[in-house]
């Protein structure tokens, strides 16, 4: 009798062991995520806010109990692996490698900008790892013969001035523009923004492109090339550059006492908070920009609102020297796609993950805007609106929406007064 | 040549053998691959600053026209990465052959010309209107040849090359008569050394090293901006191991790589947000402490350094 | 545009000029490379921008300011770094390594102080309206720092031929070792050239942010680099070689800019390398003898 009885045992706990899912046992302790970040150097002002922002992404996850992991079915805390590669991209490259190789992560993020995420996407793609690239729109990263890279909180470069273009070739032409002057800096980033420009126009051929520059990103005064685009009589001047060349060059602009009708500056609306405090609001009054996230609150069906996202940050980084902006907002986004994609994946293996973060294109809406991929892994939605900085009746100045008509809650105020 | 000997069964050997071996070791082989490279630029730096006595602050200027050397031809042409390499290495002696009139110059006026020659080329190399060949601002990505585990061998038979160059310099009348130069040229030329053919040899010696390593860098990483490889932060490194170990010696820059750069990436690794400031006051601290290097105090101690 | 490319090229210039001042002063004096000159002006610059948005101080003022706090700075640093590295096989090259050094500490302390981001002054402290010129309109604030670096250039000039110290620095200048041997209190002296450079850098960084645009601390490398350029073209330790460096950068860089304005960077170091090659020691250098 006695055998009779413990045969079945075993047997039941086999039966058991199979029926119960095989993760069961594997279920990780924690998700790791890692990146990098660069807390020195020339590209430190753009990456602190978008680490800031996937850190405040990932504390609020672990102080729900932790994202929730599909195949395991259950809250995982986030464990964020980051490391400082003080914008030199031969410390970003091994320690990229040291995130893979010797922490071994889950999931791993790319540092800020194209010249930080370059390094990572030969290195993600040798280790067939999945590199989630947050601000790195060079368009060289993306092509059909490699898989382990998508592009999360900025569009494409290629793309990024699809409204700018747009604007000048129907509203402005419309206004009277004719004649425009483009001013670039010779570095990835804005330079294929200025190609994508030109093409725009060219390919429209209803503007002329009366001066078409590209100076060095170093350049810190603009004041002879002011003269030189002023002889040219632009009605339009689009000024492609990095922070620092937007500073300078609109400080030159309003101390020369130049006034063009039409003034397009990318960081005035990218760093709005950091160059209005270096130039002062007077300088930016009736100038063109792009509406980022930070500016306009798109209705999100994930994640926290825009209004949601500031109060949280600056309960949590008051006072801190890191900038709230757009790029804030860009690592924020990150967290919510990952957020996403954890939810929804078949597995943890880097191909399932990408299946999951692609399968959100076209449906996912965070605070950034309408995230879309295309097969690539480029980032073809979340494309900024044109808007204008005015005066406010404080002294300050007041961001109005003018292009596209569905989002626009203003006209332009052209030429400026 | 009894002394080459040794020097080449003591320091090179085990040297290249660790490198060659490591990798099966320690699985962030980028790190290694770093710091081989470092070690080539070190003993590059030996070459013409330790022997020779010019200091050139923009040695990185041969590193990045190895790299767009072998980039181009691999881009353009579709050259298999061996031949590519070796059009590197000239790309960065073609340029070495240009600047050789800078070593009329003396001191801080050859530093500083040298730096301003490397950044002449990478402005040319990122103008956008050289994009059709240089691809200019864009930057590099080189598809089809990347290869990280053959060109981590082939950067360590770089190693391996330069190392017997310096063993070469160490024990040769050749090297001895760099020395001289380096001391005091014109007493140098009055002993019967042709000053002018040596360093313009040792220039080209170092150039070529910087080229060859360049290339094998361009071709490990495959995607890179013009600032990546003619990063000014790359000679101050070199420069700074190099000095630190002890020039004119073969150990010197080896160990000065070993600890120094070993030192920068534990820092890097360990607490990253004081590691500019930790770095910085070691090295001040080392050079107002050891301002010869760590040599001399050990040939205080009565150790011979190879 | 050509004239105007030449006035604000003299202006510029000018500019760069007082910025090399400082460097060429201090390789002259002792024969050390300070790396961190850039590093030094980025502090002026922040305490320029301090002393203003914390007490309201026009920039014009800071400059006394900063001036003498920088010199008192200086001396003991001078104390600190360099009889140490006197006593060395290179000290020049061996300064290199040292300023490097420095340079990355004052660069990691900013860094930790002031954050990542770029800050500025208002250009209207300076002036609201822009200057005109033979038909040109410059901003104010070029017009103020070109007059604030004539300025500067000429005390230095008064400093180092009209006074009894400058007089014995330039006889450091030209002969350490026999200086010593006629009583000259060398470290004195070449402490108080330190603090001089340095305060020279401090002053050039209270006018930066209407220069350069605004100031963040990585800047310091970038302006080191340069006024290098400038004062290698002029002569290494000919401090009034500098101003006529300086004019040929500033110039070179706005014609550039007017005409082929992507190679513009470019020109500057390849004028460099041109004028070294035909005059090894600079514009106004004495020829060396060498093999």
């Amino acid at each position: 009798m006695k055998s009779r009885r413990l045969l079945p045992l075993p047997l039941v706990c086999l039966l058991a062991s199979i029926l119960t899912p095989a993760d069961a046992a594997e279920t990780p302790k924690e998700i790791k995520i890692g990146t990098l970040y660069a807390s020195s150097g020339p590209f430190a002002s753009i990456s602190m806010p978008v680490y800031y922002g996937l850190r405040l992404w990932v504390e609020q996850k672990n102080a729900e109990g932790g994202a929730l992991v599909k195949p395991f079915n259950k809250k995982i805390p986030i464990k964020l692996i980051a490391y400082d590669d003080q914008s030199s991209t031969a410390t970003a490259t091994t320690l990229y490698n040291q995130l893979i190789t010797q922490d071994k992560v889950d999931i791993l993020v790319s540092d800020s900008g194209s010249v930080l995420t370059s390094v990572g996407v030969p290195i993600a793609r040798d280790h067939k790892m999945l590199l989630i690239d947050q601000t790195g729109t060079g368009a060289t990263f993306f092509t059909k013969d490699n898989p382990y890279i998508v592009l999360i909180s900025d569009p494409i470069s290629s793309i990024w001035p699809k409204y700018v273009g747009d604007f000048l070739n129907t509203e402005g032409y419309q206004l009277g523009i004719r004649r425009v002057a483009i001013l670039y800096a010779t570095n990835d980033y804005t330079s294929t923004q200025a190609n994508a420009v030109r093409k725009f126009l060219k390919d429209a051929g209803k503007l002329e492109i009366v001066y078409d520059n590209g100076v060095a990103t170093n350049t810190s005064n603009y004041v002879v090339l002011l003269q030189n685009i002023r002889a040219s009589n632009p009605d339009a001047v689009v000024h492609l550059g990095y922070p620092g060349n937007d500073i300078a060059f609109f400080r030159n602009v309003q101390e020369s006492g130049i006034k063009f009708k039409w003034l397009f500056g990318i960081y005035a609306g990218l760093e709005t908070e950091l160059v209005e405090r270096a130039v002062g609001p007077k300088a930016l009054q009736y100038v063109y920009t792009y509406v980022t996230s930070s500016a306009i609150s798109y209705k999100p069906n994930f994640g926290m609102t825009l209004a949601e996202f500031k109060a949280a940050w600056d309960k949590k980084y008051q006072g801190g020297h890191v900038e709230f902006g757009f790029n804030s907002v860009a690592g924020y986004t990150t967290g919510l796609v990952l957020d996403r994609a954890l939810a929804t994946t078949d597995s943890l293996d880097q191909l399932a993950l990408r299946r999951a973060i692609f399968a959100q294109s076209g449906k996912l809406k965070t605070l950034d805007g309408d995230f879309e991929v295309d097969e690539t892994g480029a980032q073809t939605g979340e494309i900024q609106p044109l808007g204008q900085l005015v005066p406010d009746s404080k002294g300050g100045l007041k961001l109005n929406i003018v292009y596209p008509r569905d989002l626009a809650d203003s006209k332009p105020a052209y030429p400026a007064p | 040549m009894r002394n080459g000997l040794r020097h080449l069964i003591f320091v090179l050997v085990p040297v290249v053998a660790a490198f060659a071996v490591l990798p099966w070791v320690y699985s962030n082989h980028l790190l290694l691959f770093n710091f081989v490279v470092f070690l080539v630029l070190a003993q590059g730096i030996n070459v013409i600053y330790g022997f020779t006595g010019y200091l050139p602050f923009g040695y990185v200027g041969f590193f990045g026209a190895g790299a767009y050397g072998f980039s181009l031809l691999v881009l353009r042409m579709h050259a298999p990465p061996l031949l590519a390499l070796v059009a590197g290495a000239l790309a960065a002696l073609i340029l070495g052959i240009i600047l050789t009139p800078l070593l009329r110059l003396e001191g801080a006026y050859f530093a500083i010309a040298s730096l301003a020659a490397s950044e002449v080329v990478a402005q040319i190399i990122s103008n956008p209107n050289l994009t059709n060949v240089t691809q200019g601002p864009y930057g590099i990505r080189l598809s089809g040849v990347y290869a990280p585990r053959f060109a981590y061998s082939v950067a360590v038979v770089i190693l391996a090359l330069t190392l017997l160059i310096v063993v070469y310099l160490r024990n040769s009348r050749f090297g001895l008569a760099l020395q001289a130069i380096r001391e005091n040229p014109v007493s140098a030329s009055m002993a019967g050394v042709d000053v002018v053919r040596g360093r313009t040899i040792a220039w080209l010696l170092s150039a070529l090293i910087a080229g060859l390593i360049g290339a094998v860098y361009a071709w490990y990483i495959s995607v890179f901006y013009a600032e990546t490889v003619f990063d000014l932060g790359m000679s101050i490194f070199a420069i700074v191991f190099a000095l630190f170990g002890g020039t004119a010696t073969i150990v010197g820059p080896i160990s000065g790589v070993a600890i120094l750069y070993g030192i920068y990436n534990g820092i890097g690794i360990a607490t990253p947000q004081y590691f500019q400031l930790i770095y910085g006051i070691l090295i001040m601290a080392l050079v107002s402490f050891l301002p010869n290097g760590v040599l001399p105090l050990l040939k205080r101690w009565g150790i011979n350094v190879p | 545009m050509l004239e105007y490319a030449l006035i604000a090229g003299l202006l510029f210039g000018l500019y760069f000029s007082l910025i090399g001042l400082g460097l060429n002063l201090v390789f002259g004096v002792m024969r050390v490379v300070n790396l961190a000159h850039g590093d030094f002006l980025m502090l002026g610059g922040f305490a320029a921008y301090w002393l203003f948005t914390l007490r309201g101080v026009n920039p014009i003022f800071s400059i006394p300011i900063v001036f003498s706090a920088f010199t008192l700075i200086g001396w003991p640093l001078y104390y600190l770094l360099v009889p140490r590295l006197q006593a060395s096989k290179d000290p020049e090259m061996l300064s290199l390594i040292l300023f490097f050094g420095l340079s990355q500490v004052i660069e990691a302390c900013a860094t930790i102080g002031f954050g990542t981001s770029e800050y500025s002054i208002p250009g209207d402290v300076l002036g609201s309206e822009p200057w005109h010129i033979l038909n040109q309109t410059f901003p104010a604030s070029w017009m103020v720092s070109g007059i604030a670096s004539a300025v500067c250039i000429a005390l230095v000039y008064l400093y180092l031929y009209r006074t009894r110290i400058g007089y014995a620095t330039r006889a450091v200048m030209s002969q350490r070792d026999e200086a010593l041997s006629t009583g000259i209190n060398v470290h004195a002296v070449s402490a108080l050239a330190f603090g001089i450079s340095l305060a020279l850098a401090a002053v050039a960084g209270v006018l930066a942010p209407f220069m350069f645009g605004s100031i963040l601390p990585a800047m310091g490398v970038a302006v080191t680099i340069t006024s290098f350029a400038v004062i290698v073209m002029g002569s290494l330790g000919q401090p009034l070689g500098t101003v006529l460096g300086g004019m040929v950068y500033g110039v070179a860089l706005m014609l550039m800019q007017t005409y082929a304005s992507s190679w513009a960077n470019l020109l500057p170091y390849l004028v460099l390398i041109l004028i070294l090659l035909v005059r090894p020691t600079g514009l106004l250098g004495k020829r060396v003898r060498h093999a």
